[in-house]
Formats: structure tokens, sequence, C-alpha cells
């Protein structure tokens, strides 16, 4: 999706005879050289960064791994902090599929939150079975009703859906800030800008004893295997994957395309506002920014990993899931405070991004023919 | 002139993409002052051969000699030094800027703008040639031939000894195209070389000399005084036409498709169609003459409700069918084989078993409750490859990989399929093999027996005058006339196509 | 206490904090401006203005000397925008996303950078920022004075960066060449000229500028440097182009619209007026918003802002 749906062209080389070209679709093994590639370049790079900190790499590394994947409680635990990251990462990836640039999923995270905790703080002590869906909808509804602001501001007001996006993310972090910070819903008597917690019906159930492995992560795989079957299966999913092609000729076809851009807005929210959920129902149980912060931003990496495909999704969530949940242990052990993970993350998604461009480019010899995806251009001599 | 040295010569030049080949082992020479032609159907190698001359393209093998010494053309930049200049198909204009800021741009050596002397410099140009150009107006607001009139312009502001013609009159009426070919050889008898690439037979024999291409071969060089119109028509494409069939006079049924005084602004409040009315019958073909721009795309656009219509009504087979949606509309039994086919009718991503329901992914046909039925799509889409000979692997087969006969046969497969009533087709053929070209306008013929009423629209006035029971002409949004084939000459609607409505 | 913001004293606060408050964005939109004349939308410059912020806040703690500072701000925004125009120019990457990449890099940089710098401090260290330069004679006239004339070193180059870079557009063969290829890219490459190096060029030129609006941040205005201090400005630049339909005399304007919505709420903050002081921070956001819903107008917009030269089309 990212750069391969570019169209291949010859780029000519400066050195005589050989040329670069490039092609439309890098070949399956191709994708795979260039994620090993990747992970090679972050490797090397993040190694590097921690040596201008005077740290050890292979030791910051290891208690990296050890922290995020070394133990079941560690799987467990990364999998709590991976839960978030799968549902903004398939908010992004469901619109980017439809070449939408939901920048968005981090004010949707926030409205889904607020919206919940709105239904939550009205029900008070409902039982859990009542108050679990009414959660969820509640969140939902909030997301899609900020993305879908989004949305409309693109369909009937033409403002790009890239600054919007992030405007709102803005304006909505300040908005739940005005609740909290001696607002209506500021813990009785608290000091720090946050709710009282929330009623023990409402969290969200521990799976595992011992861990902080929480329902949530068990609704976010359903969630993506459910993307994955109507993206590939439904007239739903088959209308955003055209629009990512060709909205136009969807027009033509006689789809509402408007409101297909402000379905998918609307949905893309609503998934996004479930990691609201997860975050303050089954991790902080209480509503707070630093609950549910940065995520919408991750989520994007996320999906750009993930190729945009639910289950690529689910994995490089995981994997950072890993990293974030891996650098506590590697912060209390080498002293590398645990912030690298962020240069780390855009560190990944740059070489992943250059390393799937550079895989779409392949070296050529004149005289010798290649077998080449672009039967298309017979129509040009 | 056959003596003298030639001012550029090419020896077995090749140039392939992946596994295509597109120019395979060409030679041929240009004389100073000569017109020289390359013909040959679409995809026989002329574009990417002058993309070879011009630098655009390296080719893989062969030698380029500009007066005798071998030159390497590795950027326009190259061409340029060497005296090759171009005029592309598609203008490479710039529409934001002026007339000479388009010509200047690129070319002036200090960092102030100076204007003064590329403005004397342009006059004379202009005025050595009998181009009457305002260079202070913006490429926006000029019409389509006077652009072109830019384009050569800029071209020989650049001092160019030979220059090439990609296709100059694809935008042109037939007055302008006269004009161009005047001009042409003014430029010839000053000395400098053109190279006119086409595919029109007329414009062909009035050159000096034309070297025919086929299948991306070079099939030979003739003096065209040697030489006749089913000759090199033979040449092109490897076998004699015979004249075209006798068109069967039809039968006209009911009125199916009715316009009343449609009327269509576009956002900056500029009027694209201007009170269009007309009746087309069942077992009709109307065709729609006009320059490229007068507001085909518009009346296409309308009818089938992509657009809204401003003011007017539309009806089709009694019905008004303005407030309807472009879905509705097709629903009742109307196709719209649209012009860009692959910006405005397919989905480059998709298969082609997923194109052919473009735009009914919700029919209860295709689907199994709420998923899609992938198996019965499958199913038709092969019965379509079938019917409509496309050549595909099969019904997966990515359509951004097909050719462009194919990739138009899908749309025809898709949009015929819904053409109970009504077809709209905008430019059909352009760009297609003259195969597939017969293939398209036989398919038309069959649909008009079955009492389909077609409105075709077409830059080819050949292809109106061999397909359309009726002839409209488009000018600026309106309807200048309507002509029965048999009435109708190409001088008329020639001059109607250029606005003049007295003629 | 409303007619308090009409005394003479607190306009002239108000408007000298506007055109203080104008500084960086303005620095960063021109660049921007003449990044996407050629039709390269650079989304990163959060990013590129927090590296450039943090660059400059080292390159003054490291040598003391303020101007070493504001030179590597510079420097470490045409660093940032060299990664990106590679990306996005060479190997033709989305630019949305890898714009988005470039600020995540540099709030993860420049947070961890600053971590471990300081890592045995408890607190972060401070530098000496540049203080008014006031102009000799035009400092001393009524209301102008105080307003234009007392004002910083970087604050006098953005300004005088308008006409500059108006200049270099629409008066200058070079201005010509870049719009030249933000409309039409192929109207200059079959003259011979590279699109790519222009672009380069044109995008290196946008982070240096946007590298020089975050030192404002730092060495311009502030002894610290705080973890995300951009907050947004990055974002509003953007904005502010748009707003500005890519000409320097509007880019303007809007720069001081936005940065005079800005000085009056912290006035407004000042004199204690009963709002909640998060509906003044997120008023900027919200007029963006509004602004460009207004405007309802992309026709201006470099007709190939955002898509890679291809020559084969």
């Amino acid at each position: 999706m990212t750069p391969d749906v570019m169209s291949a062209a010859a780029l000519v080389d400066r050195r005589r005879g050989w040329r670069i070209e490039r092609r439309a679709d890098p070949s399956a093994v191709g994708w795979l050289v260039a994620l090993l590639l990747a992970a090679l370049g972050a490797f090397i790079l993040s190694g590097l960064l921690l040596a201008t900190a005077g740290a050890s790499p292979l030791d910051a590394f290891s208690n990296l791994a050890k922290g995020g994947f070394g133990s079941g409680r560690a799987l467990a635990n990364t999998a709590v902090k991976a839960t978030p990251l799968i549902f903004t990462g398939l908010a992004t990836a469901l619109a980017f599929r439809a070449r939408l640039w939901n920048i968005g999923a981090e004010g949707q995270v926030f409205a889904g939150a607020i919206a919940a905790y709105a239904c939550t703080h009205a029900l008070d002590a409902a039982p859990a079975l009542l108050q679990m869906p009414l959660i969820l909808v509640a969140a939902m509804i909030g997301g899609a009703l900020f993305g879908g602001l989004a949305g409309v501001l693109k369909t009937h007001f033409k403002v790009d859906e890239v600054i919007s996006t992030v405007m709102l993310n803005y304006i909505i972090a300040f908005g739940l800030s005005m609740l909290l910070l001696k607002g209506p819903w500021s813990e009785a008597g608290g000091f720090f800008e946050q709710t009282a917690k929330v009623a023990v019906n409402a969290e969200l159930p521990i799976l595992i004893d011992k861990t902080r492995l929480h329902l949530g992560f068990v609704i976010a795989l359903v969630t993506a295997g459910l993307m994955q079957v109507v993206l590939a299966h439904t007239p739903f999913g088959y209308e955003v994957r055209a629009a990512g092609s060709n909205l136009r000729a969807l027009a033509f076809q006689g789809t509402n395309t408007t409101r297909l851009v402000l379905l998918v807005m609307a949905t893309s929210g609503a998934l996004a506002a479930l990691a609201g959920v997860s975050e303050v129902y089954g991790v902080h149980h209480r509503l707070h920014a630093a609950a549910i912060v940065g995520y919408g931003y991750t989520g994007i990496v996320i999906a750009i990993l993930g190729r945009l495909q639910p289950l690529g999704v689910v994995a490089a969530a995981i994997l950072f899931g890993g990293l974030v949940n891996g650098s506590t242990l590697m912060q209390i052990k080498t002293g590398v405070p645990s912030t690298l993970i962020y240069a780390i993350q855009a560190i990944i998604l740059i070489c992943y991004l250059v390393a799937w461009a550079a895989a779409s480019f392949r070296i050529r010899r004149p005289g010798r023919t290649t077998p080449s995806g672009e039967i298309g251009r017979a129509g040009h001599g | 002139m056959t003596d003298a040295t030639p001012l550029l010569s090419v020896q077995s030049l090749t140039k392939s993409f992946g596994s295509l080949v597109a120019v395979d082992g060409v030679s041929f020479d240009i004389l100073p002052g000569e017109v020289h032609c390359l013909l040959g159907e679409n995809g026989a190698g002329k574009s990417t051969l002058s993309s070879c001359l011009y630098g655009l393209y390296r080719p893989d093998a062969g030698v380029i000699r500009m007066d005798g010494e071998p030159i390497e053309l590795r950027s326009p930049a190259d061409a340029l030094a060497a005296g090759i200049g171009m005029v592309h198909q598609h203008f490479v204009l710039v529409p934001t800027f002026t007339v000479l800021e388009n010509i200047m741009v690129g070319t002036s050596r200090g960092w102030r703008l100076g204007g003064g002397e590329a403005r004397t410099q342009v006059a004379k140009i202009c005025s050595r040639h009998g181009i009457a150009l305002d260079l202070d107006r913006l490429i926006g607001d000029l019409a389509v031939g006077e652009q072109q009139w830019v384009e050569i312009v800029k071209a020989l502001y650049l001092d160019v000894r030979l220059l090439i013609l990609d296709e100059p009159t694809a935008a042109l009426t037939p007055d302008e195209s006269a004009r161009l070919f005047r001009m042409i050889r003014t430029m010839a008898a000053s000395g400098l070389a053109v190279v006119l690439i086409s595919h029109k037979m007329k414009e062909v024999l009035q050159s000096d000399r034309v070297t025919v291409l086929r299948k991306g071969g070079l099939i030979g060089t003739v003096r065209t005084d040697e030489t006749s119109g089913p000759d090199l028509t033979a040449m092109m494409i490897g076998r004699h036409v015979g004249s075209h069939a006798a068109v069967a006079e039809s039968k006209p049924g009911d009125v199916t498709l009715s316009l009343d005084a449609v009327t269509l602004d576009d956002r900056d409040g500029r009027r694209l169609l201007d009170r269009i009315s007309f009746d087309l019958h069942g077992g009709e073909i109307l065709g729609i003459a006009g320059v490229a721009g007068n507001g085909q795309n518009a009346l296409f656009e309308v009818i089938a409700g992509i657009r809204r219509a401003f003011a007017g009504d539309i009806r089709l087979a009694g019905q008004s069918i303005c407030h309807l949606s472009a879905k509705n509309i097709a629903d009742r039994g109307l196709g719209h084989v649209p012009n860009d086919r692959l910006r405005d009718g397919l989905v480059g991503e998709f298969s082609i078993a997923e194109n052919l329901i473009l735009g009914h992914q919700w029919d209860a046909q295709y689907r199994h409750g709420p998923l899609l039925d992938r198996a019965g799509i499958d199913v038709r889409a092969e019965q379509a490859i079938a019917d409509y000979a496309i050549q595909a692997p099969g019904p997966a087969t990515t359509v951004r990989t097909l050719s462009g006969g194919n990739a138009q046969k899908v749309i025809l497969a898709r949009e015929f399929a819904k053409a109970r009533r009504c077809l709209l087709c905008h430019q059909p053929t352009r760009g297609l093999d003259v195969g597939v070209i017969e293939y398209v306008h036989n398919e038309l013929r069959r649909l008009r027996r079955e009492g389909v009423a077609i409105l075709l629209a077409s830059e080819e006035l050949d292809e109106l005058f061999t397909l359309a029971d009726r002839i409209a002409v488009i000018f600026d949004g309106k309807i200048l006339g309507i002509f029965p084939r048999s009435v109708a000459d190409i001088q008329t609607i020639g001059q109607l196509m250029a606005g003049h409505r007295d003629a | 206490m409303v007619e308090d913001l009409f005394q003479a004293t607190i306009v002239i606060s108000v408007l000298a904090a506007t055109i203080r408050i104008a500084t960086p964005i303005l620095l960063t939109a021109l660049g921007e401006t003449v990044a996407q004349r050629s039709g390269v939308y650079n989304m990163g410059l959060e990013g590129t203005m927090l590296m450039g912020a943090f660059a400059a806040f080292i390159g003054t703690y490291q040598t003391g000397s303020q101007g070493a500072g504001v030179l590597a701000g510079a420097a470490m925004g045409a660093l940032m925008s060299t990664i990106f125009a590679f990306m996005v120019i060479t190997l033709r990457i989305e630019q949305i996303v890898t714009g988005l990449a470039l600020n995540l890099l540099g709030a993860g940089l420049s947070t961890f950078w600053l971590r471990t710098a300081f890592a045995e401090q408890s607190v972060t260290p401070t530098i000496a920022f540049m203080g008014a330069a006031p102009i000799p004679y035009l400092e001393g006239i009524p209301w102008l004075g105080p307003i234009l004339f007392r004002q910083g070193l970087l604050t006098y180059l953005a300004f005088l960066a308008v006409p500059l870079v108006w200049f270099f557009l629409f008066r200058t063969r070079f201005g010509l060449e870049l719009r030249c290829i933000g409309e039409n890219p192929k109207a200059l490459d079959t003259k011979g000229l590279s699109v790519q190096g222009r672009r380069y060029a044109a995008v290196i030129f946008g982070g240096a500028m946007a590298g020089l609006g975050g030192a404002f941040l730092t060495v311009g205005s502030s002894a610290r440097f705080v973890p995300d201090m951009t907050a947004g400005r990055g974002w509003l630049a953007l904005v502010i182009v748009i707003a500005g339909v890519w000409r320097p005399g509007y880019v303007l304007t809007a720069a001081l619209f936005f940065s005079f919505l800005d000085a009056l709420q912290l006035q407004i903050q000042g004199i204690g007026i009963n709002l909640p002081h998060q509906i003044l921070l997120a008023l900027p956001y919200i007029v963006a918003i509004l602004s460009l819903a207004l405007m309802r107008q992309n026709a201006k917009a470099p007709a190939m802002l955002g898509t890679p030269y291809i020559r084969d089309r």
C-alpha cells in the first residue's frame, strides 16, 4: 500500500548501461528481505543511538527482549501493552486502506474514553453484564462521532483530513483536561488531573491470575479477525479497497462516495475508541490523560508495519507491546531511559519504509530482459 | 534533396520495457528541411522511438547520429543541445502561468526574470509563422487549439534544427489542422526538419517521406509521392482492409433518451452545458462531434447521474432521471463507457472479476447474505472473459496489468450488460489497435440492432461517419446542429466544431 | 476587567507579543511555502522544528555561543529534511507517511538525547537566550517602536524573509522554475532541467527554515529545552501555508492572525478573566479548522502537491 502503489518506472542510473528499475509489486521474497533489512537497519541505528548515550547496546537490547518476551508473565503483559495498539493500528489501517489519512486515532481514543466514562459515571453500580456492553457501545459511538466529524469536515467543507484530525487531537486533549482539572469529573478531594476509580463492575475482567491480561486483548483479536473478513469478503470492504485504489471510478459507477468516506472515518474512530476502553477499564481503572496518550500515533506506525492488514497489525502491535513492556526492565537494569523506545519505534518505521521502497527497485543489466508487471505500458508505444 | 547528408540518422535502435520490445532494431534518417512522417498503429513504437530521440528514454542498443556524428541522448538537455525539439501529444504546459512564462521557463541564464528580451524573441517567432498569441494571457484561459500554438512556439524558441511533432492535430479542428500544415511547410522551407508522428492518412500524405513501423519493427521508408494511402495502410497493419461495409440503414424505434434544455455550471460558475436538447431513439446511434473539452465530459456525466444538471430535464424511457443517483439510473438500463478508462472506469488494483461488479457490490445477485459471493462473481467473470475475448490468465488478473484494449473490453463487458435501454460511449476506441477498434464497432452495431439507443462521442470524425445515424456538433457546451449522416458533410461539421455557426 | 484590555500599554504588549510569537511559525511556514510550491508536502515540520529547537539548545549549551546554537538549529532542520527528501523524492515513499515518521523521529530522538545528555543533573540545565535587540532610533517611535523594533534578531530575520521569499518565488528564474515543477514538472524536465534536484533544494531550504523556527523556541526565547515544546506549532505552520494560499504575503497575514490569538489568550490569562484556560489554549486549533472550512478552496494549491515525478507519464 504505502510505496508499492506507485507505478513502475525506469529510473535511469548514472552509471553506463546499468539501470535501476522500479517494479510494480515487490515479490513476497522481496518483502521478507525488506523486513529483514529493516530489522537489521533498525538494530544498527538503535545501537548507535545507545552508544551516543554511553550505554552498551547488547546489554540494553537483551534486557529489552527479556522484559518483553522472556517469560510467560512478560508475554502476558506484552499482550496487555499490545491491546490498545491493535485497536489504533486497525483504526488507522482501515482508513489508510481507503486512502483516508486519518491521523486522528489519538483523539478518537480520547473521545471513546470520555464517552465510555460518561456512561459509567451515570450508571455507577449496574451489574457487570450490563455495564460491559454499554461501555463498549458508548465508546464506539464517541469515537465514531469524533472520527465522523473529521469526515464531515472533509466531505462537506473540503478540509484536508490530515490537518483536521491533528487539530482535533489537540482540541480534545484540552477538552479532557477541562473535565478533569477542577472539572466535573475530577476525583473528589483529589490533587491530580484524574477521575476517581471506576466501579469494580465496570472493570474488564482479568483473564490469567497474577498477570494484568484482561478481556480487552481477546476483544482486540476478535476485532482483527472480523476486520479481515469484512475487508476481503463484504461489499463494504470491497468499497474500502476500491476507494484506496480509485475513488473516482467507484463514484462513476454510482456508489455514494461521500457516505463511504463518512462511514470509513466513523468506523475508524469507533475502532480507535476501543483502545480507550481497554486502557481505562482494563488497566488503569480510572480516566486520566496519561492512561490513553500516544496510542493513536503509535497506531499509525503499527498499521504501516502491518502492511495495513489486520493480522499484520496484530503482529506489529505485539512486537511494539514487547518493546514498551521490556523498556521498563531495560531502564532498571541498564539505566537507559525507557524513552529510548519512542526513538526506536520511529527508526524501525523509517528503516521499514526505506527497505520496502528499496526492495521495489531492482538493478538490471542491459540486454537481459526480465519479466515485469507492466504490460500496461504497451498502450503507450 | 536525397543527396544531402542526413541531419539525423538512426541505426538499429532498440528499446524494451521488461519483456516488451517496444522498438526493435529500427533504422531511418532525416534530411534537413524535410517533413518526415512516422506512421504506425498504437503500440507500433512511434512514441517510444521519438522519446528516445528526445532523450526521455535511453535506448538499449543502436546509434543516433546528428550531422554524421554519433551522439548520446541521456536527457532532453542533450537532445536540445543537439538541436532536437519536441512537441508532445499531451501538452506540457503550466495552466497557471502566462504564455510567455511557459515559453521562457527553464531557458533564461541570469537569476533575474528578464521578460523583455524573451518577449521580443517570441514576438519575432510568432510573426515569422503568422501566429497570433497574447503573451500575457494565462494558459488555462486559452482554447485547446491556441495551446497547441504555444507548444510549437515553445519548441521553436529553443532554437532547434529538428522538431518532433507527436500527433499534433489530435486536439485541432480540421481548419486548425490545415493551418498547422501550412506552418509546417514554412518551417521546412526555412531549413527545419520536421518529424511528424501520425496515424491519420490525410496528414501522412502531406509529408515528404514516410517511415512505417509495425509492432516495434521497421517496415520501410517510402517517398510520399511514390505511394498511396491504401498502400501505406497495408504497410501499417500488414494487410489490406476493404472499405467500410455499407452501414445498414437502421430503423429507429421510440424515443429512449430525451434531453430538454439541460444546463450545467461548474463550481466557478462557468457554463459547461448550455440548454442542450435532443432525442435519441432506440436502435439509433447519435454521434457527438467536437474538439475535446467542449462539454462532452459534462454531458455524459450529467446523463449518467454523476453530476446534477442545474436546469432542464432528462428522460429515460419516458421517465425523468434528473434526480436519480447514478446507481438508480444504471439500474434502469443505462451503460456508460467513460472517456478516460483508467481514471474513471476501472479500479487498477482490482481483479477483472472485481471490476466487473463495480458499483453493484451490494446487488443481491452478487451476495450470500452479508458476504460477497466470490465463486459466483468469478464464474461471471470467466464468462465475460470468454465472450469478449479478453486476453488475461483469469478472473483474478489485476486490471492494471492489462493492455489498453483488454482493459477497455472489461469496461465494455460491464457496461454493455447494463445497457438494456441506452449506452453512453465516450471515445470508446481511443488508443486501441485497429483489430480491437473493428471489434468495438461491430459490438456497437450489434447493440443498435438489438434496439439500444447509443450516444457516441468521438474526436475521430471518421468513426462518427462510419457508425452514427445522426451527428450532433458540440461547441462550448452548446449543440450547434444535428444532421442525419446522409446529408452531413465534413466541411460543415468541421466549421461548426470551430464554432462558426454561419457555415 | 475587559476594559483593561484596551489600555495602551496592554495593547502594545499584546501586539509586541503577537510579533514575537509569530516568529517560529512564520519562519517555518515560509520554508514550507517554498517546499510546497515545488510540489512536496513536508508534514514532518513538527519533528523538524523540535529537532531544530533541541540542536539549538545543545549547540548553545556546548559552545556558549548563541549564534552557533542558531546555526546548529538550522543545520539540524536541513539534515532532517534531507532524510525526508531522500525518502520521498528519490525513493518515492508516500509523503504523508514519511512526514509522520519524521515527527515521531524528532520527538523520540530529542526526548531520549535530553534524558541521556543530562542524566546526572537533577534539573535540566539552562542557557542564556537571546534578548531583544532594539533598533536604534526606530525603537523610539511611539507605538510602532515597542511593537516592531524591540524584538530579537530571529524575529527581524523572519519578517525580512517574507519579501525575500516573495522576490525569490515571483521575480527570479529559480522561483519560476520551482513553481513550474509544482504545477507541471514535465514542463521543466522536457527542457532538460532537473526536477529532482530542485525539489531537493526546496525541501532542504524548508527544513532549514523550520530548524530556525525551532531555534527561536529555545535559544531565541527560552532558557530550557522541554520535550514536545513545539506543541503543535509545526502543524499550525502547515495550516498557515494553506490559509496563506501559498503566497508569502498572505502567509504573513495568517501567521500574525494565529499569533495574535495566542498573544491575546496569554494576556487574558494574565489579567485573570474567568475562562477555563484550556479553551483559550485550544482556540488556535479550533480557529484553524474553522478557517480552513470557511476557505473551502484547495484550487490554488500547486497542482502536483504531494505527487512524486515519474518521467513516463
